[in-house]
This record gives C-alpha cells, sequence and structure tokens, in this order.
C-alpha cells in the first residue's frame, strides 16, 4: 500500500500492527513481504524518500550479472502493493517503549515532503524550472540534482520531494506543476503506532575513505569510491559512459585499492567487510566489457571470493585479463596531468614499487549503523564489540536481539551480501511469526 | 480475436537498448493491424511504468497486452499482476523476451538484434491477438511439510515451521538427529560446543507436538503437486525397543563380535555393530547396524531389548503441502596419497582433528606421540582451479574454522605451534577477528599458489612439509610437524535417490540448486520443494540457520493460506474430433489423461488436477482434437506466421 493511500485512510486500523520493519532496504522489504504473505498487517518505516536501499543504487550483482534494478524493482513494487504492508517514508522512528501488554508504543515522525504525494504524477515539469543545481546524493554527487526533485529513476514511490534547506523558495515550481500538489506549509507529522513485534533492518553505512589522508579523497579528483564507480556502470548511469572527474577523459589504467576502510585498526574497523572483493571484481567485469582498451588491476590483500559460484567469478575475471596485485596500498599521490602513483610493496617481489593509473576506486568497506538502538526507552538493544547488533543466540536463534520481540535482518547484524541478506530476513520472518503466535 | 492491443517496448536500463534500437521496434511494430498503442519504458518492471500500463488498460480500454522485455521467468508474473489489477484477464497478456534471446545474445550485432526485436515483438502481438482470457482453477492445501535431513538445519527448519502453526515430518536417514554439527566440539564464532547446540535444538524438537520425528527413515515415494503430495517414508527397524539400562547397553556393546571404524570419529576409532549414540546425538538409544550385524544374538543374550533379527520395516503414507531439503553435507575425502593422505600416518584431515580434540583431555596425542607442531593445508578439495570436473569452488567455512581450530587446540593444550600453509585466508567479515587471534597467538601463515602446493615428505622419521612461501617473496620454507592436517572441503551428501525422487536440479558444483541466487534462494523448480543448509552450498553454522529458516518462511507463508491457484494453462479435448487412438496419453508424462465414454464413443479427457501444461500431448494428436489454453495450435500457428513473414 502506497503513501498515498495511507493518507487517505483514517481508520483506528492504520495505527495498530503485527509488525514493524524498521529500514526498507532489501532486508527490511523481504521480511515484510515474507510477514506480509503470511497474513499479519505490517508497517515498514523508512527514513529515505525512496524504498529499496542501497540494492536498488547498484549496477549489476554477482555473480550473475543480473543488473540490480531488474531484480530489485519487482521486490519492491510488490512490497509497495501488498494488502498487508503500510509503507511511510521518509519516516524516522524517535521512541519504541514496550507496554504492560508487551506490545510496543512507537512515535514516528514523518517529514515533509513539501509535494502531495497522492496528487504528484513524477512528471518532474518541476525539476525543469527549479533553479537550485546541488549535489545528487543518490548519484553519491558525481552530479547536481535540482532543489525539487524525484530521487532517482525507478524511485519508489516515484514522485517528488524538495529539499528544503537548498529551496530558495522562489516559487517556481508551484508555478509549473500541473497537478498543483507543490505546498510549502507542510509540517513535520508526529505519527502515534503499536506494533507487537520489530524488525530491525536498518542496513549499514559505507566507510568514508576522506578519514585516510594517505589516498587522497576528497583531494584528488580522480579518486573515487567503489559506489561512485558503481553509479557510473549503472543502467541510470550519469555520464553514459565510465569517465575520470578531473577531466572527463575515458579511463585506460583503472586501479581498485581492496581493504580501504576494512581489516585496519587505525580507522577502528578490523572486521572484513565480506562483499568488496567480489564487487570489485564484478566491477572489474563491467569495465573490461564497457572499456575493452583499458588495463584493470586490483591490489588486494587476500581474495575473498567464497560463496556458491564465487570463486568461479572470481576466476572468470582473471581470464578476461584483470590484473590482480597481491599488496596493500600504502600511499597515492597526484600528478600534475590528474594521474595517480601508487605506491606499496609488490608481495610477490617483495618489493617497495610504485604504479601509475589514470584513475583510481577505493573498495571502501561497509559499517555498523548502530543509531537504531537510541530509540528503545527503558530497555537496552544490545550491540557487538563492533557495533553491529548483537545476536544473543547467533547459532540458535540468528534473527534474535536483547529484546524480547525485537529481531533483527540483513547487515545491521554484520556485513553481508545480497543472498546473505535475503536469507536472513527471511529467518527474521519466521521468527517474528513464531513469536506472534507464542504472543497471542 | 482481440482488437485494441497495447505493446510496451523496453529500455531495461541499457540491458536492451544499449544493442537494440527501440524507436526502430516500435515504428515496425505500429501499424501492425489491432495495434492501439506502443510505448517504450526505461524500466516496465518499475512501479511508474506499471502504474502507466494500468492506466492505459482502463482509459484505453485495451484488450491484450504485450511487454518486450526480459525472460517471462522474471517478470511474467509482475505483467500478469498488472493487467489483473486493471481489469484486464492476465492470459491476454504476452511477454517477448528480447533481452536474454536478444540484446545479451547478440551484443556483437546491434542491427541484427534489432532485427530479431522487430521479429520477436511481432510474434508476441500475433499470439496476443489470439490469446483468450483463462481462469485459474483454486484447489485446497495442506499446511504438513516434509523436512528431509535433521542436522542443525532440517531441525531449526522443523522448530520455525512448527512455531508458525505448520505440521512437520522431520525425516532422517541415520538413527540419531545433530548431523555434521553433533561432531564438531568448540565451533566458530561463538565457541559454542555443537554437541550443546543438537542437543538443544532436540530438546525443542520433544516440546512440540506439531513435529513428528522420524529417526532411520527415507522417502521411497512421492506423488502429486505443491499443496497436496502423497508420500511414503519407509523406517528401517531400530533392533533395539528402548528398555535396556545403560549398564546393559555397554555389556551389549563389549559383547559385539563385529568391528569397524567408526564413522562418528571420521576413523580413528572402532565400534561394533552396536550404534551408540555419542554427544549431541540423539535420541540417545542405541541402534543396530543392520548391514553389519551377523546376527550372532551376543546382544540379545545380554538384554532382549535388543532384536537384531527384527525386519518389520513400517511403511508410512503421509499427506503433505511441501517439503524442505536440507541434507547436508560431506567432508571431502583426500584422494590416497594427496599430500601423503593414506600414506603418511600422520596426515589427518580437519575433521579428524576436530574429533582428536574431543578425544584428548589434557594433552594432544596422536596414535601415542604427543602433538606439539600442527601443519594445516588448507584448500585440500576445494578451489581446484585449473582442474576441469573437479571442485571449482571455495568451501567457504575452512579458512574460518581452520583457524579457529588453531585457536581452539592452543588454548586448550600447552607448547602447541600452529603452521598454516593457505591460498589466501578467507575469514570473511567479522571472522577476521579469529584469523587476527591466532596471528596474535604466533600462528605461523604461509602462502601458497596452484602452481607450486606444499610437499609433504616422510624423513629421518619425521614428516616434514615443504612449500615455496609468496608472503617472503617466494622463499622455500620447510617444517617438521607432529600432525598434518588436511583442511578438506565440502561436498554434498550422496543422495542422488532423493535427488531424483524431488526432482530437484544439481548446478555445475554438485550441490541442489536454487531457482535464482536473490529472488528466490530457497526455491527450486519443482513448486513446493524448498532446499537449505549445505545442500544448497557450503555454508557455516549461522548461515545454514539462516537459510533453513527463511525456507521455512517461504514454505509457510505458500501453505498457511489454505489454498492455492493453479495455472489454468491446460489441456483441452474437443470430443468430436477425438478418435481415441491413445498416443496423448502416452505421450503424457504426468497421467493426466485417461479414456472416457462420451456419447458412446470412447475419447480422450484431462485430468486438470494432474495436467502441468507442458504441452507434450498436443504434436502427437493425429486429428488436433487436442489443445493447450494459453498456447493454442492458432496461436502458435499466428506466431510462426508473423515470425516467417520477412
Amino acid at each position: 500500500m502506497t503513501d498515498n493511500q495511507n493518507a487517505a485512510a483514517t481508520c483506528l486500523d492504520e495505527t495498530q500492527f503485527d509488525v514493524m520493519v524498521i529500514g526498507a532496504g532489501i532486508a527490511g522489504a523481504e521480511s515484510a513481504l515474507k510477514l506480509g504473505d503470511m497474513g499479519y498487517k505490517v508497517l515498514l518505516v523508512e527514513k529515505e524518500p525512496s524504498i529499496g536501499g542501497k540494492m536498488i543504487l547498484l549496477s549489476k550483482v554477482f555473480p550473475t550479472l543480473d543488473c540490480a534494478a531488474c531484480i530489485t524493482t519487482p521486490k519492491v513494487s510488490e512490497t509497495a502493493r501488498h494488502p498487508n504492508i503500510t509503507i511511510h517514508t521518509l519516516t524516522e522512528v524517535d521512541t519504541i517503549q514496550r507496554n504492560a501488554d508487551r506490545h510496543f508504543s512507537v512515535q514516528l515522525t514523518k517529514k515533509p515532503r513539501y509535494v502531495v504525494e497522492k496528487d504528484c504524477t513524477g512528471c518532474q515539469e518541476c525539476e525543469n524550472v527549479c533553479p537550485v543545481i546541488t549535489k545528487d546524493q543518490f548519484q553519491f554527487d558525481l552530479t547536481a540534482r535540482k532543489a525539487v526533485y524525484i530521487p532517482f529513476n525507478i524511485a519508489n514511490p516515484r514522485i517528488a520531494l524538495i529539499d528544503i534547506e537548498n529551496c530558495m523558495l522562489c516559487g517556481a515550481c508551484e508555478k509549473a506543476c500541473p497537478s498543483n500538489c507543490i505546498d510549502f506549509t507542510q509540517k513535520e507529522q508526529q505519527l502515534q503506532i503499536t506494533a507487537k513485534s520489530v524488525i530491525v533492518a536498518t542496513g549499514f553505512k559505507l566507510f568514508d575513505p576522506i578519514s585516510i589522508e594517505r589516498y587522497g579523497y576528497g583531494r584528488y579528483k580522480n579518486v573515487i569510491t567503489s559506489m561512485q564507480m558503481e553509479r557510473e556502470l549503472a543502467p541510470t548511469r550519469p555520464y553514459n559512459n565510465v569517465l575520470r572527474p578531473s577531466d572527463g577523459k575515458i579511463p585506460d589504467k583503472i586501479a581498485y585499492v581492496f581493504c580501504t576502510g576494512s581489516r585496519d585498526h587505525t580507522v577502528g574497523n578490523p572486521i572484513c567487510s565480506q562483499v568488496c572483493c567480489m564487487y570489485s571484481t564484478k566491477q572489474a567485469q563491467l569495465l573490461m566489457g564497457a572499456l575493452p582498451m583499458a588495463d584493470i588491476s586490483l591490489y588486494y590483500i587476500n581474495i575473498r571470493a567464497f560463496g556458491k559460484g564465487y570463486n568461479e567469478f572470481y576466476l572468470q575475471a582473471k581470464d578476461m585479463g584483470a590484473n590482480y596485485v597481491k599488496g596493500k596500498i600504502g600511499k597515492i599521490t597526484e600528478k600534475e596531468n590528474g594521474n595517480l602513483i601508487l605506491r606499496f610493496e609488490d608481495i610477490l617481489t617483495g618489493k617497495v614499487t610504485e604504479k601509475e593509473h589514470d584513475m583510481v576506486v577505493l573498495s571502501v568497506g561497509l559499517l555498523a549503523n548502530p543509531a537504531i538502538t537510541q530509540v528503545f526507552k527503558g530497555e537496552k538493544l544490545e550491540l557487538d564489540p563492533i557495533n553491529y547488533i548483537q545476536q544473543p543466540n547467533m547459532l540458535q536463534s540468528p534473527a534474535q536481539t536483547s529484546l524480547e520481540g525485537v529481531f533483527v535482518a540483513g547487515t545491521a547484524t554484520g556485513p553481508m551480501d545480497i543472498p546473505d541478506t535475503i536469507m536472513s530476513a527471511g529467518a527474521a520472518a519466521t521468527e517474528t511469526s513464531s513469536y506472534l503466535k507464542r504472543l497471542s | 480475436m482481440k482488437k485494441k492491443i497495447g505493446v510496451y517496448v523496453c529500455h531495461c536500463g541499457g540491458n536492451i537498448s544499449d544493442y537494440v534500437d527501440i524507436e526502430k521496434v516500435k515504428d515496425a511494430v505500429r501499424d501492425e493491424a489491432d495495434v492501439f498503442l506502443v510505448k517504450n519504458t526505461l524500466f516496465a518492471c518499475a512501479d511508474s511504468s506499471q502504474k502507466m500500463m494500468e492506466e492505459d488498460i482502463k482509459t484505453q480500454g485495451l484488450d491484450a497486452m504485450v511487454v518486450a522485455s526480459c525472460s517471462p521467468k522474471l517478470h511474467l508474473n509482475t505483467f500478469r499482476g498488472v493487467a489483473q489489477r486493471a481489469g484486464l484477464n492476465p492470459y491476454n497478456y504476452v511477454q517477448v523476451n528480447i533481452r536474454e534471446q536478444d540484446s545479451w545474445a547478440h551484443s556483437d550485432n546491434p542491427a541484427g538484434a534489432t532485427e530479431k526485436a522487430i521479429q520477436l515483438v511481432k510474434a508476441g502481438i500475433a499470439r496476443a491477438k489470439e490469446s483468450e482470457a483463462l481462469t485459474s482453477m483454486k484447489i485446497a492445501t495442506t499446511n504438513a511439510v516434509a523436512v528431509i535431513g535433521a542436522g542443525v538445519g532440517g531441525m531449526r527448519t522443523a522448530l520455525g515451521l512448527a512455531d508458525m502453526g505448520t505440521e512437520v515430518y522431520l525425516i532422517e536417514k541415520s538413527f540419531f538427529v545433530g548431523g555434521r554439527t553433533a561432531q564438531w566440539g568448540s565451533v566458530a564464532p561463538t565457541n559454542d560446543r555443537g554437541d550443546v547446540l543438537t542437543a538443544g535444538l532436540f530438546n525443542e524438537i520433544q516440546k512440540r507436538s506439531n513435529i513428528k520425528l522420524f529417526t532411520g527413515a527415507e522417502l521411497i515415494e512421492k506423488t502429486g503437486s505443491v499443496g497436496n503430495f502423497d508420500i511414503k517414508v519407509k523406517i528401517h527397524p531400530r533392533g533395539f525397543d528402548g528398555t535396556a539400562t545403560a549398564d546393559d547397553i555397554q555389556k551389549a556393546v563389549k559383547a559385539c563380535p563385529v568391528s569397524t571404524t567408526d564413522e562418528f570419529n571420521f576413523g580413528l576409532t572402532q565400534r561394533t555393530a552396536i550404534l551408540t549414540p555419542q554427544k549431541g546425538q540423539y535420541p540417545q538409544q542405541p541402534a543396530i547396524d543392520k548391514a553389519l550385524c551377523n546376527q550372532c544374538g551376543a546382544c540379545q543374550k545380554i538384554n532382549s531389548a535388543f532384536q537384531p533379527a527384527s525386519t518389520n520395516e513400517e511403511i508410512l503414507t503421509l499427506h503433505i503441502g511441501g517439503f524442505v531439503a536440507n541434507t547436508g553435507f560431506d567432508p571431502y575425502e583426500p584422494a590416497k596419497g594427496e599430500y601423503g593422505y593414506g600414506e603418511i600416518d600422520n596426515v589427518i584431515t580437519l575433521p579428524q582433528l576436530k574429533r582428536l580434540i574431543e578425544l584428548n583431555d589434557n594433552e594432544l596425542v596422536f596414535k601415542g606421540k604427543k602433538v606439539k607442531k600442527i601443519a594445516y593445508i588448507y584448500c585440500v578439495g576445494s578451489r581446484q582451479d585449473d582442474d576441469e570436473g573437479k571442485n571449482k569452488y571455495c568451501s567457504r567455512y575452512c579458512c574460518t574454522s581452520a583457524t579457529h581450530t588453531g585457536v581452539t587446540v592452543k588454548n586448550k593444550y600447552k607448547d602447541i605451534l600452529n603452521y598454516h600453509f593457505n591460498r589466501g585466508i578467507r575469514t570473511y567479515g567479522k571472522a577476521e577477528l579469529i584469523y587476527g587471534q591466532a596471528s596474535q597467538q604466533g600462528d605461523v601463515f604461509l602462502q601458497f599458489t596452484l602452481d607450486s602446493i606444499p610437499q609433504v615428505e616422510r624423513k629421518h622419521n619425521k614428516t616434514y612439509v615443504k612449500v615455496k612461501d609468496i608472503l617472503t617473496a617466494g622463499k622455500t620454507i620447510e617444517t617438521d610437524a607432529d600432525l598434518v592436517v588436511l583442511v578438506t572441503g565440502m561436498v554434498p551428501r550422496e543422495n542422488v535417490k532423493l535427488g531424483h525422487l524431488l526432482k530437484i536440479p544439481e548446478g555445475r558444483d554438485h550441490f541442489f540448486n536454487e531457482i535464482h541466487m536473490k529472488l528466490k534462494p530457497v526455491e527450486t523448480v519443482i513448486d513446493g520443494v524448498m532446499i537449505a543448509g549445505t545442500s544448497q552450498a557450503p555454508k557455516n553454522i549461522l548461515e545454514t540457520l539462516n537459510s533453513s529458516m527463511a525456507a521455512a518462511a517461504k514454505v509457510n507463508s505458500v501453505l498457511t493460506k489454505g489454498e492455492l491457484s493453479l495455472e489454468p494453462t491446460l489441456a483441452k479435448v474437443n470430443p468430436g474430433a477425438c478418435t481415441w487412438c491413445g498416443k496423448c496419453a502416452e505421450a503424457c508424462p504426468f497421467d493426466a489423461i485417461v479414456q472416457v465414454d462420451n456419447e458412446g464413443k470412447m475419447v480422450a479427457k484431462v485430468n486438470e488436477s494432474n495436467c502441468k501444461g507442458c504441452g507434450m500431448c498436443t504434436p502427437v494428436c493425429p486429428t488436433d482434437a487436442i489443445d493447450l489454453d494459453g498456447f493454442t495450435n492458432a496461436q502458435i500457428g499466428a506466431m510462426i506466421d508473423a515470425l516467417a513473414e520477412l
């Protein structure tokens, strides 16, 4: 059920749910779908303006090279249309408090879109006239967007919102909108709901490599993150080709720096992020397809190609000509022409070596996203030592948390890839349904 | 005949439009008879595109729809749903595959791909013209599931299902539940004990009245389809009626003259023909190994609870709605001579070391000798990159398990030195911390490539392992070792019979194959048959539990409603034209065609609940009396005509 329909619904039932799922990425959506299919009433809360999380923004996914959009959109639109699932986007959970009857009282804040959801047709007339240009966070700052915008082409719901912090309040969009749905008077809405159970599917944060100064991210224009490369390769790519940022040249010597922000005590993240070896290998394959003449070098510590079909996928990349170099990059320096010099110990020769590339992709890791623990009042949602949601019965009931009736799905428990995330979300659905049966 | 057809041609981002000229395709089909509108979409499957199609159907009154996009395997149901929501019969929708069968296949030839797309779309339009509205039949389903295999995964599936209200038949081939996990002591990453984990699961199963556990049991027959399977389960006699005292059991085991290697300890110890449950195996009741027992009667003399001669096999008939196959893995068994295995007596496997740790409390002793130096050789039976037909896959759990075992032995015994001969440690995720722990405690890691694998040699009465270590720029390093441990990977359990019975496809790695890793990770192409745990691919315990519970969620969500819609694409007979030659009945793989009397004339009739709409019957009919709804002769003929028109 979309936000539009919610707005129209005013009956008391719209505040009482069997389960509230926090986070509408692929984990949250999968848990919601399974529980919805079982007949439970599900509230899906998402702080971003679109559901689909990180996955919907990816290019193709390993090891099958399906386009991510093609396999995310059916799940996302099935979720949005499901009769048992209510979705609130642009909504954050403020507090969760357990009542005497064991149900949870939840306070939500729904941020204003400044666009009447049910009237917006997604025609983008407003975007055309908006004079403001600002960074597009859904393209990871590779391109610009307007202050009134549709998050991205396959966003769900595909309706506009106004970034009020950057808006000049010029009113151009209001005049241009054919369905009169721009509404600057919208206010934050406080919503009070109750839920019998909660699934935490709040995902991960991407490591920001700006803190590793020796890699020059943020200073050297041609050092980008893997998520930015993901966008350059996506079907809805911003430049319709792979270009390096400094001069728009098509790169022909691209380097990947593995373990950026992972397996690294100096940045406080000692663990392996589990997905970077594989997504980098996938990007290498896509790049070799898009730029047949380009050299792709991948600087790694160990290749962690462990899942079903992953090792085979890694071998395929090597066969296609990807140049895997065992050696951790120590330092990157920029030349005047924008090219980059990578310094590393080449493990095979044991010598410190320097190599020049014209573009560098930092294979950034995954970090815990523990903010959600703050909303639980009167009891504590425990974290593990690396700030992921603790699984006190990891090898018996992996979806259980330290709190009864609160379950966890996907990368909120630790780094994992998409297939593992879907499985974990299914496990959370089973655990939640079992709990709800016991409760009734 | 349909007169108002809507045609949508999808860019699929660039997946199609990078190779197929979408505008050209649109122009070429715009003037086809009965085509009312032609549009393109960036992503036809996106919600906004779906809404547009719904609007078109409603406001323009379309009577059929064609979407030219990806494989119907991916989105047939998506667009049937669009039709349904807009009030158009879903079977008046036709999907044309111009991605997998066109743009991706002909990425080297855009002009040809465009030409082919035009032909395919024209054929789709021809089929849509001839399409007829069909109605699904609803059938009642049974909310009961057979879970095959009672290791940690199978037991967890069973508990999940039972707690969601599904009746469970838990079918275990051996006489004890617990699977592989019962064999492990401390397991990664939590240091829980494997036998404690299986004990906990078994206790919970005992508490559930809606789980029926059968040990010594195997599935022998299956008929029916999703929602309603009839199965037969053979229960082998245990040869023990449960009444003997622990003392008598011990005496009987002593009295048994048969001796063989004990598979629970991976051959480190011997056992008799009386199988006694180990820690973590349940029920804690012995059973007689019929294949080995020589019927000497020694055990029976001690206590009549032992009945070695018992042959009363029981056959149970059960009615269920679905299956979860959770049949697990076997450790890879190295070939004789592989790194000295089977030839040098202190070369063992990692599973053997795990048992050895359980059998040795205070000091680690192997064959009477105290063990101080252990050399682990990784990737044995995995990542055999350059050998066709071997295991190219990574077994996923072994790096973590071996480093964790290194930490475990060092903690349990004094003065152990661990040398890890690896091919790049793959302790992914949080398991990296275990690798860190092993490094910090002084374990030595040496790395090799497939081009120069470690050499295991016996000389001067000692076993040596030698390797060209890439971490020291290719220096040759050698160490002696009291124990050489081959870190063996996973291979699927020998369960060819079950695979055949349930018709579960295997992947190139011979593990069971899911439909789609991300969209349908626990479903197989056989409706109602799910797979979970290591039957699908190597997994650790956590991953096994997640997939087992995900399979429970899926099968429960299908069966809990109590009814299912069947595909209405069924064969139908025109009794006027039928002369009952019997050819269709012979061709039918599902026994769906029977002979009936129709006003004095013998004709064929289709049993709709058996018919799967496979179409085997239609081409063999000499009088064209049998036709398949949704794929009628008229539709197929029209498509061929359209394709032939150049």
